[in-house]
């Protein structure tokens, strides 16, 4: 078998290897490589920068542990830009480990070092079960869907934050940090459509393509797609983190793919002139 | 009596009257329709609710039985259970004697070992993906040409270092994004979309009984 032969058909176990080396590699000594910001993220960082004061936004990890690697970043990037704002949150997740995902999330990030009260400026309503039903259900009435919060487990009504929001109607913005369903196509039938909600949205990478659509339409006022970007909006808020650690990972392996595409193109066109 | 409760107009009356309690306020704001509609809409919650315990049942009957045949890897079975009994336990909500969600046990778990193997094999899909496009994208006639420059030229768009090289890299891959891409999704969104509808009207109509036991009459 020559060489030729050899590039046309790589053994995957050569393929896995390398990925391996070009991954790990930048992760055990960074590269520094460059990272430029692109529109996507320096439109989203503009978005949350330009909420006016007061607005009540809900804020949605809907995903679980396994979409941590790529949304985890931004989910921790976002808190820290939207506990510097004077606006009120809502934590709410309609994916069962969605709440729990938020846990880790308020270790790395104390809202009460922005000075936030719990139950004043922000509040933590937990994981909500039933999907597209829960999420209806939730905009039409807040407080007897999600009864109890989830942090100290008191009545939802009881507290300062919720005096005045009582559902979708109240809500000034959807920020849901997603990995798929229920995800956009549920919150625009439900929320952002029947009640003119605007709604962003922070998705791994392979859901961009599919919500190019809702973009377009104005439906979906921005989108922060994948760990590139969120590396770019670390950059933005000024706060390095576990996406930059990780881009240049992403770069490696992106080069890898297009060296190998380019070797296998290589091999597949001298094996087949000689065939 | 048991001869009429098994008549199959029964699940499709249900059927219809659930389903037009949930269209008609998205059109029409009549208020006793609403009210209907939202106090149905919570039985549903309801219902899903109860439909987890279905999930450690099938488990427990799955992986109960591979340990009891002893069939390969049953060793696996033992650790899927022993793990699924002390996280329910311990994330039980009683926080009066300790357990729940915010259990040391249950965070322990959670932390170092369902966040740590979720993201192992979520991680595991860049060995498959980079194995693929390798195989994958070949020049082998005009349609797989087309698919090889526009996955190269996304892959660029998508890397920093392509585009911090060339900014070209992004704009190509912006168009590609914008306009293939959303002309092919779109398509895709409004086809779902009708096909929704027609199967909706059909089941409506009780043409449709594909979820009445395979729609035997």
């Amino acid at each position: 078998m020559g060489l030729m032969d050899k590039l046309n058909d790589l053994d995957r176990r050569w393929v896995y290897l390398l990925t391996w080396i070009f991954v790990l590699f930048p992760l055990l000594f960074p590269l520094g490589l460059p990272v430029p910001i692109q529109k996507e993220s320096q439109a989203w960082f503009n978005y949350i920068k330009n909420i006016p004061d007061g607005s009540v936004i809900i804020y949605s990890p809907m995903y679980g542990t396994s979409g941590m690697p790529e949304l985890f970043p931004m989910t921790l990037g976002m808190m820290h830009q939207l506990f510097q704002k004077n606006v009120k949150i809502i934590v709410v997740t309609f994916w069962a480990e969605g709440a729990l995902v938020f846990d880790q999330a308020l270790r790395q990030v104390d809202p009460a070092s922005y000075g936030k009260v719990y139950g004043v400026d922000w509040i933590d309503l937990g994981y909500i079960p039933g999907g597209e039903p829960a999420i209806r259900a939730f905009g039409e009435d807040m407080i007897s869907t999600a009864p109890k919060d989830y942090i100290q487990g008191q009545p939802t009504g009881s507290f300062a934050i919720m005096q005045d929001v009582k559902s979708a109607r109240d809500v000034d913005l959807i920020i849901s940090i997603e990995t798929g369903t229920p995800g956009l196509t549920e919150w625009l039938r439900q929320w952002q459509e029947p009640f003119k909600v605007p709604i962003i949205v922070g998705c791994i990478g392979v859901s961009a393509p599919g919500m190019a659509p809702f973009l377009q339409s104005g439906q979906l006022s921005a989108i922060l797609p994948g760990l590139t970007s969120s590396a770019e909006y670390e950059l933005l808020i000024n706060r390095k983190g576990l996406a930059i650690a990780g881009v240049d990972a992403i770069s490696m392996s992106h080069i890898l793919v297009v060296l190998l595409v380019i070797l296998g193109n290589i091999g597949y066109f001298a094996t087949r002139r000689k065939s | 009596m048991s001869n009429i409760l098994r008549r199959i107009e029964i699940p499709i009356f249900l059927t219809i009257v659930a389903t037009v309690l949930q269209v008609v306020p998205y059109y029409l704001d009549i208020p006793i329709i609403n009210t209907t509609a939202n106090n149905i809409n919570q039985w549903v919650l309801l219902i899903v609710a109860w439909a987890t315990f279905i999930g450690p049942l099938s488990l427990i009957q799955v992986h109960g039985k591979a340990v009891q045949k002893r069939g390969s890897g049953w060793y696996y079975s033992i650790l899927v259970l022993a793990a699924a009994v002390v996280m329910s336990i311990a994330g039980l909500p009683i926080p009066e004697v300790g357990l729940s969600q915010r259990n040391p046990v249950y965070n322990w778990l959670f932390t170092y070992g369902q966040t740590a193997l979720s993201s192992t094999m979520y991680g595991i899909i860049a060995f498959f993906i980079t194995s693929a496009a390798y195989r994958a994208f070949r020049a082998k006639n005009i349609e797989s040409t087309l698919v090889l420059l526009a996955g190269v030229f996304m892959v660029m768009s998508n890397a920093p270092f392509f585009t911090a090289s060339w900014p070209g890299f992004k704009t190509i891959g912006d168009w590609i994004f914008a306009v293939p891409n959303m002309a092919t999704n779109r398509a895709v969104t409004i086809g779902a979309a009708l096909g929704a509808i027609a199967l909706a009207v059909r089941t409506l109509m009780g043409i449709e009984r594909g979820y009445l036991r395979g729609g035997g009459d």
